[in-house]
């Protein structure tokens, strides 16, 4: 086998993906016109596929942060902190994501899925066991499996499955590290934390939540949704990153660990790549900034999840228990799925297609998600392309 | 319980979960003749775990590929 002959899947993939008359991995977006539209495939479009939750991407003081920012501190760090030194607004970041969860330590890392990585390897090594919801993303999944650990998977959002895999594990369970998230990206639905919670009570483990889509929607002051069920004192990790609902990019760490602060010093991912540029850094904190006091988008973005949610409820489309800003619509067959997701491009709406091997079941989706930034009007006008297209194409309980 | 009794069990569980009946053997691979994608292979050896009750780690999963496969280390880690 020669060395290129590896992506001759990738290659059938691809030109699979091309002959079809609009290849989902392909979009363009020419111009983005706001935190909700853009001009893609030449078309005035409504972004309905996005994890801009809060609409933060166009805030005028998100941006005059970053304008500031680039021409006083220059465009980039051009190294790792630990080679090449730690710029105040790092630890100013820091200190106040800190604050911010109410927790002592906290760690910056450059992407949310080096965050993961960074965060994963560190904890874990060959000896250790760790079990990872089946769901879990990517990133958690290769954090794992890049520290040598044992791995154990459970059923999604399941704490009895949990619950027996710690029972079987033994004396090992008390060590162990459960790996789940907050708000799940592709159908919306919420991981039952206090049962998580409760389960650890029983059997030991150390808990990490990915709060990655969860930050700016749950809890009082948008920290996520172990605020929301009041879980602080019994989650030992909190992730998340700063690429969604604060429209920038970065990943971060909060913990009550003081095992934190020494993560840094074993973390090859955090050591081996250049830290987040100030442009970044300042965008993040001032969005932090809007998160904290930012019940009025939280109201906005909620109102907008029940509206979309309800229409698609009396639709009669295949959608899960869970109202949240992201919807995530079944279909039995990808040959409906892309024709109604394409169907719903043309008609000025942009959302995401999830075919095998992404989507969690094996089936396939069209990922919907409102942010604070849609108008009534907007929502309005995805709700009725949604039925035009359900009404053409045979989906749903309207047939 | 021999081998082809575990392989038995194994495609039963898998029978069940689909809820149709399926033409397996011991050869039969997961994801190729049972049609199973990767993320559904997750959710059925979750099953199979909580069936043989035991706990199956993604390295000791990471060579199998026929029911066979999975019958060995399902056997294994039982009599561990
Ligand atoms: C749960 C989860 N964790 C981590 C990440 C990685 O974050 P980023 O894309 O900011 O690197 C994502 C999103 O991509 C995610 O959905």
């Amino acid at each position: 086998m020669s060395l290129f002959s590896k992506f001759d899947a990738a290659a059938a993939l691809e030109s699979t993906l091309s002959s079809m008359p609009v290849n989902p991995t392909s979009i363009v977006i020419s111009k983005v016109v706001s935190a909700s539209e853009a001009i893609v495939n030449g078309r005035s479009t409504i972004m309905a596929g996005t994890n801009n939750y809060l609409g933060l991407t166009f805030d005028a003081d998100c941006i005059s942060a970053g304008q500031a920012a680039l021409a006083e501190t220059g465009t980039g760090t051009t190294g790792s902190r630990m080679a090449n030194g730690t710029y105040k607004e790092h630890l100013q970041l820091e200190d106040e994501l800190a604050v911010f969860f109410d927790l002592p330590h906290a760690m910056v890392f450059s992407t949310g899925y080096s965050a993961n990585l960074g965060i994963l390897t560190a904890l874990l090594d060959a000896d250790d066991s760790v079990l990872l919801d089946s769901e879990g993303h990517a990133s958690l999944y290769d954090g794992c499996r890049m520290s040598g650990a044992k791995i154990y998977r459970f059923k999604h959002n399941d704490p009895e499955g949990l619950a027996k895999r710690l029972s079987r594990l033994g004396e090992k369970a008390k060590d162990a590290l459960i790996v789940v998230e907050g708000l799940y990206s592709v159908r919306g639905d919420c991981a039952p934390l206090k049962e998580f919670v409760d389960v650890k009570a029983q059997y030991g483990g150390i808990l990490l939540v990915d709060e990655a889509h969860s930050l700016g929607l749950y809890g009082e002051n948008g920290r996520g949704l172990v605020e929301e069920y009041e879980l602080k004192d019994d989650v030992d990790f909190i992730v998340g990153t700063f690429s969604k609902s604060l429209g920038s990019i970065g990943g971060f760490c909060v913990s009550k660990h003081p095992q934190l602060k020494l993560v840094r010093y074993a973390s090859r991912p955090y050591i081996f790549t250049a830290s987040p540029s100030p442009s970044v850094i300042a965008t993040t904190r001032e969005a932090l900034k809007k998160v904290q006091h930012g019940q009025g988008l939280r109201e906005k973005v909620w109102h907008n999840a029940k509206h979309l949610y309800k229409a698609f409820a009396e639709l009669g489309l295949d959608i899960g228990p869970t109202v949240s800003p992201v919807i995530g619509v079944s279909f039995q067959d990808r040959e409906k799925a892309f024709s109604c997701w394409q169907d719903l491009l043309s008609l000025g709406i942009y959302t995401n297609l999830i075919l095998p091997p992404a989507a969690p079941d094996g089936g396939s989706l069209i990922r919907c998600s409102v942010t604070a930034a849609h108008s009534e009007t907007q929502v309005d006008s995805i709700i009725s392309a949604f039925k035009k297209v359900c009404k053409e194409r045979n989906v749903g309980r309207l047939n | 319980m021999d081998k082809n009794a575990v392989v038995e069990k194994l495609i039963k569980l898998l029978e069940g979960s689909l809820g149709k009946s399926l033409v397996l053997s011991k050869d039969s691979t997961l994801l190729g003749d049972a049609g199973l994608e990767s993320i559904q292979v997750i959710e059925y050896l979750c099953e199979v775990e909580d069936a043989f009750d035991v706990v199956v780690d993604e390295e000791s999963l990471s060579h199998v590929s026929t029911f066979g496969d999975l019958a060995s280390v399902v056997e294994r880690i039982s009599s561990e």
